[in-house]
């Protein structure tokens, strides 16, 4: 308990952590808007307008779990602080999944609502809010490993702004099996999303707890 | 001329900027080749969107990761931490040590970063456009040199254009985010020429009209136009990005 109140009050005192969600949430009021007023236009660009933003700023999610993570390895090396105070790494990853979570569902639940508020579609939020979430335990998992943020953003983006779209458009089958599918189609998407999330937090867990620090 | 070879040789020992250069380089050949079979069936049907003689330069689009990713990271390696044991240096201070004139050491980095991806730009060009033409063939007309050129172009414009937005954050992922999303899904530029006919100026819409016959698009702008409005943009943001890299501390 005492683990998960510490690595909490590491997360809610990171600066760069509050200004990631407070643009994440700016970004997508602004992109609702935009999509709604091209649709009262009669222009619409989308089908789904309820989560067309959230395509875009599911980065934000993506950008928070790795700050997150990577902020333990930043210059100063804060990750050996943490361990002399908490030296058994599974308890404390544990513990920093369990937070990273609970941080990342609030301002999911918020995005999701402003995007499908503004598109007037309120029973869209569940499933949004739990891919947001999930999207950021991956990002996390993914800068463990990489241990800094910029490479750890720079795959997540590859995987989820240019592989995924590509091999959608190549490959219809394959959108079962991606992590990022669930962002526009929750239905198909989501079991691919949480079996990436559970390999990539299995995956961090096990070098986390094989690595020197 | 020192200053030049050694920012190269800095942006090419960065495992991060090879990354870039690969995928730059390798993703629209890659993708030409991959849809040549159903390109073909396309214009044999005569349901392809667009222009055909926009085919090839177009798959350029994918590539422009590449330079995105080399504009970025030869300003944000310079701010990242150099080590552990000194956590509050970063390179940045070696290389002002070495080099304490600002805006000579800005030349450069930028000469540096435009030699770069002049040649990964010609590069990509000849090798998706060759594909191009040996996979379609005579299906698609010949370019235009001048279209092949501007393409180039706007390859080193948007390379400078990430250049100079990191120069102003100090830090890689804010325009990391702010391109790599914006060029790769659907533009947020394209859904905002929806609402106003002034977006069609923003950079990564007016860019392309340099070479491309932008046919989806309700507003045409001369290639010539396209090509000074974005070397605007990349001259203003430069320049706030050099005033700043002079006026604040390392």
């Amino acid at each position: 308990m005492n683990a998960a109140r510490a690595e909490l009050r590491k997360l809610l005192t990171l600066p760069s952590l509050r200004r990631t969600v407070l643009l994440t949430w700016g970004a997508t009021g602004l992109l609702a808007y935009g999509y709604a007023s091209a649709a009262a236009r009669g222009q619409a660009v989308t089908d789904d307008a309820a989560l067309a933003p959230l395509l875009y700023t599911q980065a934000g999610f993506l950008v928070l779990g790795a700050l997150a993570a990577a902020s333990e390895y930043q210059g100063g090396g804060q990750i050996r602080a943490t361990l002399l105070a908490m030296p058994r790494r599974l308890p404390l990853q544990a513990a920093r999944m369990l937070t990273l979570a609970g941080v990342a569902l609030p301002a999911a639940a918020v995005t999701a609502a402003i995007s499908a508020l503004v598109a007037g579609e309120p029973a869209r939020i569940p499933a949004a809010t739990a891919y947001l979430t999930l999207t950021t335990l991956l990002g996390s998992a993914v800068a463990v490993l990489a241990r800094r943020a910029v490479p750890a953003v720079l795959s997540l983006f590859l995987l989820h702004f240019v592989a995924g779209p590509l091999l959608r458009s190549r490959f219809p089958g394959v959108a079962a099996l991606l992590p990022d599918t669930a962002a526009l189609d929750p239905s198909t998407g989501l079991p691919a999303t949480i079996a990436w999330v559970a390999a990539a937090v299995a995956a961090a867990t096990a070098a986390f707890h094989h690595r020197d620090a | 001329m020192t200053q030049v070879r050694a920012e190269i040789r800095k942006l090419l020992g960065l495992p991060t900027a090879w990354a870039g250069l690969i995928l730059g380089t390798l993703l629209s050949p890659i993708i030409v080749a991959i849809n040549a079979p159903a390109v073909r069936r396309m214009i044999a049907d005569g349901a392809l969107l667009g222009d055909v003689a926009d085919l090839g330069l177009q798959n350029l689009g994918i590539g422009l990761i590449g330079p995105i990713i080399l504009g970025v990271v030869v300003v944000s390696s310079e701010y990242t931490s150099t080590g552990d044991d000194a956590p509050r240096a970063r390179q940045l201070t070696a290389t002002l040590t070495a080099m304490p004139h600002r805006m000579r050491l800005l030349a450069a980095k930028t000469a540096a970063l435009v030699t770069v991806v002049f040649v990964q730009a010609t590069i990509a060009a000849a090798a998706t456009l060759g594909l191009t033409h040996a996979l379609l063939g005579d299906l698609v007309p010949a370019w235009h040199p001048g279209r092949i050129a501007a393409a180039v172009l706007y390859w080193v414009l948007l390379a400078l254009f990430s250049y100079s937005i990191t120069l102003i954050a100090r830090n890689g992922i804010v325009p990391l985010t702010l391109q790599i999303i914006n060029s790769t899904v659907v533009s947020v530029s394209y859904l905002l020429t929806k609402l106003t006919d002034l977006a069609n100026y923003l950079p990564d819409i007016v860019g392309p009209q340099m070479f491309l016959s932008g046919s989806q698009l309700e507003v045409h702008i001369h290639p010539v136009v396209a090509g000074l409005t974005m070397s605007a943009w990349v001259a203003a943001l430069l320049a706030i990005g050099a005033y700043l890299f002079q006026r604040r501390d390392a």
